[in-house]
């Protein structure tokens, strides 16, 4: 096998500054444009199903029939779930609800909550 | 130093499988997205190689697409990323949030979903709004991160060429990383040089750039156009209409300023009309509010505060008169001398003496005496066709600026024509030579005539009203009648204008020096004037075409002043900029071998202050011509941690963050800490007027000034009364407490703004008795002057950390500074 010496990152000021230029303006007239779009003012339909609530707290650890992730993660399973914290991406498909199963970093801001119900679950 | 295996490695063949990021060829399907943008669908990864941001943000916020789809082998599967609630997918306005009390999260996006209130009482966790794109990148526990070797046989792709290629695919799609090495593609203009082969090769170089920042200056202008705007009526002393409102502005894109001409528009509604009207910028409040002084005085709808919509109204004047002065500067022999002719375009010159019988002393009356290096540059420059004299911040530039042309003036050549590319510049030399007792006449852009001036009674606009106020004359009744109706008939109106112009005139010819702006050197009412002697200050603050339009009016004798190490022309085009508009005359004329008369003695900063600036950007030929003592901080009680020392850096570990507009960072610990600093100036007996806080960023210049409003402890008017501004608007000021918060901080992007040497030299060089600098050291400590910074502090104990009352020494290790290539 073959040295590779590992180049250092150079970014150009110049181009930077640019960039940062235009990815601020893209978030603004994102925003602005959502904004003023008034009919963008949607009703809520944010409840969790029942089903996946429940799946839950009956199965802590269950596997998700439609998932492709369990064991994606190359640490593996253990690893995964010594620094990694097991969450359920809900999406929708035109008007059906479905759960992705995910690992997030225990570290994320994501999981704070995840992790104090985690607590409360272990004192029961 | 990395090692990496290398069995296959074949990047640039151009053969990937589909899903290969269109950059650099990873495949990984956990690493990559799709965009989802119909005309493109082309797949980007998720690492940053050799750019700030990853790949498919690169190529999001380079050709503005907003949509993406995840691979099918991905952890989600095939899936469109967008707004759990209402399907927005804007990848830009997404992150997840969690439910409060199970294990689930979801997509919501910024606007408006997370804000709705109803939302709150349900069962989600709205606090920690997590974004999908964070630092640039997607979140890696989405879209994974190709590992180190994968990146390392990738295609080690640059920033220039993703520019390049997404330029490239706005006309061919298919195009490839390769199709850039073909011929055609690049079509950058032509760069400036040192030398010109003559005035019509000149002319062929600059013209090209102008028409490019024109044009870039147009199209940015022309889309600033803002709806829903809600305004203020008012009614100015010249009675005419005056609408108030807000109009954002970002940093470094369009600034408004006095003078500026905006559409005001009204749709109309069941009672009102279709209603529009120009005007100009006649004053920006310090609530960022516009003044807006309106041309029509009937229909104005002033019975309605809101939905009017606002558009900059373009005008090509200065653009114009940059080409009109090349022109003339090519076609007309008596334009300048055959010596300066020469002189500007690089051509080898016998040195040329001027003539004059130099005065016995080289100060001037009503102003004070000059230091020997000023005396020398005087001196020196009465005899020279053409110089250039450096001063570095404090150095009594205006004063030695106004010593020259008191003598010019005096040498019986005829008027001297006074120029600087600022209003505020124009003004304040103005006002020098006014008090030498020359006749000075401040020549004001027509549309500035209703912006109030320092020099008021120095303008032309102002003399015209008062030079014959007499009951009989009859220009002086015209006026009177206009005053009061807001306009004339026909026949009034045409002899009025003749009468002014008359007046205009003959005001004009009287005077010992005119005074205006470079752009309006070029104003019709000058266009039978010719100037042998022309002074121009802040001139390395000016392109090359714009010093052009003061020196083709005949000069003989030119004096350039400015200082090429504090900040430059601002070039709004890219592709201009990078051609070279924005080098000045004065640093060309330096970089072809002109040696700058430098002003040595600085009379503004503690001396503390002024040691770094000095031995960084000046060879440490600066001088201090204030001592210790005459900036001794007495009876202020100020923790400075070194006494004697009025200087410490701050140590702020706080994230930057992106400001609610989208368009500029914040900080919000730097912000409090600001804050704190401020009171405990104030409670120590500093008056608000002594201290500036200046900022690179508007995000942070905005946020400091409500913050400071919201959560100061003294009296709000206090705070109010404190400027804070950008360093760029603070270039040829001072304070007598300067604050400067930096406000970068973060892992990648580097430090944008503050990389520029000369925007920190103009930031270190504001102060009088002290400053502060609130930054992190980790991050700005990469780049190789912030380092020098950064030790200097450190070295003398003023590095420090800690609550402000108890400053401790701050022992946070530096970063090794990048070599910079340029
Ligand atoms: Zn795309
Ligand atoms: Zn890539
Ligand atoms: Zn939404």
């Amino acid at each position: 096998s073959i040295q590779v010496r590992q180049k250092v990152v150079q970014v150009d000021p110049k181009e930077e500054d640019d960039f940062d230029r235009e990815l601020r303006a893209l978030m603004q007239e994102s925003i602005e444009s959502r904004r003023s779009d008034l009919r963008a003012r949607p009703a809520l339909n944010m409840t969790i199903p029942m089903n996946v609530s429940e799946g839950i707290r009956d199965h802590p650890r269950a596997v998700e029939g439609e998932s492709g992730e369990e064991t994606v993660d190359e640490e593996g399973v253990s690893g995964a779930l010594n620094n990694k914290v097991r969450v359920k991406v809900l999406v929708k498909r035109g008007n059906k609800q479905q759960t992705k199963q995910m690992f997030i970093p225990r570290d994320s801001s994501l999981v704070q909550s995840t992790k104090q119900q985690e607590a409360a679950e272990l004192e029961e | 130093e990395e090692t990496g295996e290398d069995e296959n490695y074949e990047f640039g063949k151009g053969d990937f499988t589909e899903h290969a990021c269109r950059y650099c060829g990873a495949q990984n399907p956990a690493c990559v997205v799709r965009c989802n943008v119909p005309s493109c669908r082309k797949w980007f990864c998720n690492s940053r190689g050799n750019t700030s941001g990853s790949h498919i943000v690169n190529h999001l916020v380079r050709a503005k697409h907003k949509e993406v789809c995840l691979h099918k082998d991905s952890p989600l599967g095939e899936t469109i990323l967008e707004c759990y609630n209402c399907g927005c997918r804007n990848v830009f306005l997404l992150g997840f949030i969690s439910a409060k009390t199970e294990s689930v999260v979801v997509l919501l996006c910024r606007e408006p979903c997370l804000s709705v209130n109803a939302l709150k009482d349900m069962n989600w966790d709205l606090s920690q709004w997590c974004p999908l794109i964070d630092d640039r990148c997607f979140l890696s526990w989405l879209v994974k991160v190709p590992s180190e070797q994968e990146q390392l046989r990738a295609r080690q792709v640059t920033a220039q060429q993703i520019n390049k290629v997404e330029e490239l695919w706005k006309t061919n799609p298919d195009a490839s990383l390769e199709d850039l090495e073909k011929p055609g593609v690049d079509d950058e203009p032509q760069p400036v040089a040192f030398k010109y082969e003559d005035a019509y090769q000149y002319q062929n170089v600059f013209a090209p750039l102008i028409k490019l920042e024109a044009d870039y200056d147009k199209m940015m202008k022309e889309s600033q156009s803002k709806d829903n705007v809600t305004i203020r009526w008012d009614v100015g002393l010249n009675k005419k209409r005056v609408a108030y409102f807000v109009f954002p502005k970002e940093d470094n894109e369009l600034r408004l300023v006095p003078g500026d001409e905006l559409r005001l528009r009204y749709s109309g509604d069941a009672a009102h009309p279709t209603w529009q009207s120009v005007g100009h910028v006649i004053k920006l409040t310090a609530q960022e509010e516009v003044a807006l002084e309106l041309r029509a005085s009937q229909g104005v709808p002033i019975d309605l505060n809101h939905g009017f919509s606002v558009d900059f109204v373009w005008k090509s004047t200065s653009f114009d008169r940059m080409q009109g002065a090349m022109k003339t500067f090519a076609v007309d022999e008596t334009s300048v001398s055959g010596y300066i002719y020469h002189h500007l375009l690089g051509h080898e010159v016998e040195l040329q003496v001027v003539r004059n019988t130099l005065p016995r002393r080289f100060g001037a009356p009503g102003l004070p005496e000059l230091n020997a290096s000023q005396v020398f540059a005087v001196k020196s420059v009465l005899q020279k066709p053409i110089s250039l004299i450096q001063g570095p911040p404090g150095t009594g530039k205006t004063v030695t600026s106004a010593a020259i042309v008191y003598h010019m003036a005096k040498q019986g050549q005829g008027q001297v024509l006074v120029c600087a590319p600022s209003n505020v510049a124009v003004d304040q030399l103005a006002e020098k030579i006014s008090s030498t007792g020359l006749k000075v006449v401040r020549l004001c852009a027509k549309s500035r005539e209703a912006v109030s001036s320092p020099v008021e009674h120095l303008t032309l606009h102002y003399q015209v009203r008062h030079l014959d106020a007499s009951e009989k004359s009859e220009l002086h009744k015209l006026q009177l009648l206009k005053d009061e109706q807001g306009e004339l008939s026909s026949s009034d109106e045409k002899k009025f204008k003749a009468l002014k112009r008359a007046t205009e005139r003959e005001i004009l010819q009287s005077a010992d020096v005119i005074c205006c702006t470079c752009v309006g050197a070029g104003d019709p009412r000058l266009s039978n004037f010719r100037f042998r002697q022309v002074l121009i200050d802040e001139s390395t603050q000016a392109t090359e075409p714009e010093c052009l339009i003061p020196l083709v009016l005949g000069v003989k004798q030119v004096i350039l002043v400015g200082d090429h190490c504090q900040l430059g022309p601002v070039i709004m085009c890219k592709k201009a900029a990078r051609a070279g508009l924005a080098q000045s005359l004065f640093e060309r004329l330096v970089l072809l071998g002109h040696k700058p008369f430098r002003l040595q003695v600085q009379y503004r900063m503690h001396p503390s202050l002024s040691e770094f600036p000095s031995n960084s950007f000046y060879e440490g030929t600066l001088q201090n011509g204030v001592t210790i003592n005459e900036r001794q901080s007495t009876g202020i009680d100020f923790p400075w941690p070194v006494p004697n020392r009025p200087m410490f850096f701050y140590v702020q570990m706080g994230q930057e963050e992106i400001s609610a507009s989208g368009t500029s960072y914040l900080n919000r610990t730097e912000a409090a800490n600001v804050e704190k600093i401020v009171t405990t100036f104030l409670r120590s007996g500093v008056v608000p007027s002594q201290i500036g806080v200046i900022t690179p960023y508007e995000g942070q210049r905005a946020y400091i000034v409500n913050y400071m409003s919201r959560n100061g402890s003294l009296r709000q008017q206090l705070y109010k009364e404190i400027e804070v501004a950008s360093v760029d608007s603070f270039q040829g000021r001072e304070k007598d407490y300067i604050i400067l918060s930096c406000v970068r901080s973060n892992e990648h992007q580097g430090i944008g703004f503050l990389n520029d040497p000369r925007r920190l030299n103009v930031a270190l060089t504001r102060a009088r008795y002290g400053i502060v600098i609130l930054g992190n050291p980790k991050v700005l400590s990469k780049q190789p002057l912030w380092n020098g910074l950064l030790t200097h502090y450190k070295e003398r104990e003023c590095l420090v950390e800690g609550p402000l009352n108890n400053l401790k020494q701050s022992m946070v290790q530096f970063q090794k500074p990048k070599k910079i290539y340029s």
